[in-house]
């Protein structure tokens, strides 16, 4: 399977009628392996900052995360394994694999919960398979 | 079927079937006492027997004995609620501030495979006393009997790098207030549970530090009598367990008092924020509706250091008198009201899916 094809089939899926606004998995380094077509533009030292949150859980907190720009509050997540943001009525859910980091961006009418379980699932699958 | 919303604490146990603009329907002490003989429980004031264990079922806001716990919820579950087993609803869960993960999830264990309920939800007790009072956003101060916690709360979020949980709350007060009662009154032998209750009817909070120290020198003893007849004089003694609050050493702990604490929480939020935090703070829980303690917690803001002035918030008018001791429970009739008609709640189904690590992932 592509990465393109994990980013539409597994993360862009309907979920109890809704769907992620925008979601892509990026490496380590912050390559893009693959995203979706609204996904934003985003800065190295942006994936940078959030590598260095999942060392050092808290780091975000008090700046807040960004991604292309847009601001998203850090809000309860796991300790090195997943950050989780938000921005009004929306936010994002950012997933620690092995080798790559699984973003997934929502807004109304998901919820919060719906967007970790795609998010999550997809990143646990993917540690399993060595990724 | 409407939800069910629980709020256990140390001292009492807050039930009832989710109705917001109402008192919690019931009221229960945590405490339980256990018979030794079958190893049966009974729920609050049992009858004495020959050999009996007390047993704090919830210890410093978390659950410590999960069969007492077990039993305390079937009593109220379907005693008081009246579920019928087979026809379990759905149930709405408060929790307090850094809940272990194990707790959580042996929590929605038991509700599903014990109880079989159709739907559970958790939410922390600092957003639901936030919702309770009609905001999102703000700063609870939540004194309760095992713990305090001080939380900033952004649009229904808990920022929990900012956040405190302190391990001291009204059973340390009153175990301060045992001890000053037996320094002037030492023929008098009182009971625990009877200085709660003189806590409860005596305590007050000094307008302010001054007016403490002045009370310590020149004050109305009052006279009380104890149920078993013995009359106790209490004095400066009902001024101490307010001072300290904002003195914890009297208490003996090396941390600054209430106000700072507060302070120092918000300012570890990002800047932009602060105004909105410090001008939308909750004081809720059993201890901080102490007799002049509001005042106190006002005036000492007024002068503390930081720039913007910490200012309580005024519950609504269409919401009970004593909104801050039970705003946890009220905030979650409310939550129950959204989440559940919403299906953001936890259902059978995905809990046997996933397994009880699904509560991190939707509840929050």
């Amino acid at each position: 399977m592509s990465w393109q094809e994990y980013v539409d089939d597994h993360l862009m899926v309907d979920v109890e009628g809704n769907r992620l606004t925008s979601a892509a998995i990026i490496g380590h380094d912050g390559s893009l392996w693959a995203g979706s077509e609204t996904f934003p533009q985003y800065l190295p030292q942006e994936i940078a900052a959030i590598m260095e949150d999942f060392d050092e859980p808290g780091k975000l907190a008090p700046t807040g995360l960004f991604l292309g720009g847009n601001k998203f509050m850090v809000i309860q997540g796991e300790p090195g394994v997943v950050i989780r943001g938000k921005k009004g009525a929306g936010g994002v859910c950012v997933k620690k694999t092995n080798m790559a980091l699984i973003i997934g961006i929502y807004d109304e009418p998901m919820t919060p919960g719906q967007c970790n379980v795609v998010v999550e699932r997809l990143g646990d699958y993917l540690n399993d398979q060595g990724y | 079927m409407e939800a069910v919303v629980v709020d256990y604490g140390s001292k009492l146990l807050k039930a009832g079937i989710a109705s917001p603009d109402q008192d919690p329907p019931y009221i229960i002490p945590t405490k339980m006492k256990r018979v030794l003989e079958e190893g049966e429980e009974a729920g609050g004031d049992g009858t004495g027997n020959d050999e009996e264990v007390m047993v704090d079922t919830v210890v410093r806001g978390f659950v410590s004995d999960w069969d007492a716990m077990e039993d305390l919820l079937h009593h109220v579950l379907y005693t008081n609620i009246g579920w019928e087993i087979g026809d379990e609803g759905q149930i709405l869960f408060t929790e307090p501030l850094f809940t272990p993960k194990y707790l959580r999830e042996q929590l929605v264990q038991l509700m599903f495979e014990t109880f079989n309920v159709s739907g559970f939800y958790a939410s922390e007790q600092a957003v639901l006393s936030l919702y309770a009072v009609g905001r999102i956003s703000g700063c609870t101060i939540d004194i309760g009997h095992g713990k305090i916690d001080v939380a900033p709360v952004c649009e229904g979020a808990v920022h929990h790098m900012a956040s405190k949980r302190f391990e001291t709350g009204g059973v340390d007060l009153t175990n301060l207030l045992a001890q000053e009662l037996q320094k002037s009154n030492p023929s008098v032998n009182i009971d625990i549970s009877d200085v709660e209750k003189i806590k409860e009817l005596y305590a007050k909070c000094a307008s302010d530090q001054i007016e403490f120290e002045k009370m310590q020198n020149s004050y109305l003893p009052e006279q009380h009598t104890l149920p078993d007849g013995q009359v106790i004089t209490i004095g400066k003694e009902r001024y101490i367990v307010g001072e300290a609050l904002f003195q914890p050493q009297i208490l003996g702990l090396e941390e600054y008092g209430i106000v700072e604490q507060l302070v120092s929480s918000v300012s570890n939020v990002a800047s932009e924020y602060h105004r909105q935090l410090l001008e939308n703070t909750m004081l809720c829980g059993g201890t901080a509706a102490m007799t002049g303690f509001e005042k106190r917690f006002q005036s000492e803001a007024n002068v503390s250091a930081s720039a913007i002035r910490p200012a309580l918030v005024k519950p609504p008018e269409y919401m009970p008198e004593n909104l801050a001791r039970n705003s946890a429970w009220m905030g979650g009739a409310i939550l129950a009201k959204v989440v559940f008609p919403q299906n953001q709640h936890v259902t059978k189904g995905e809990y046997d899916e996933t397994g009880p690590a699904i509560v991190h992932k939707k509840c929050f």
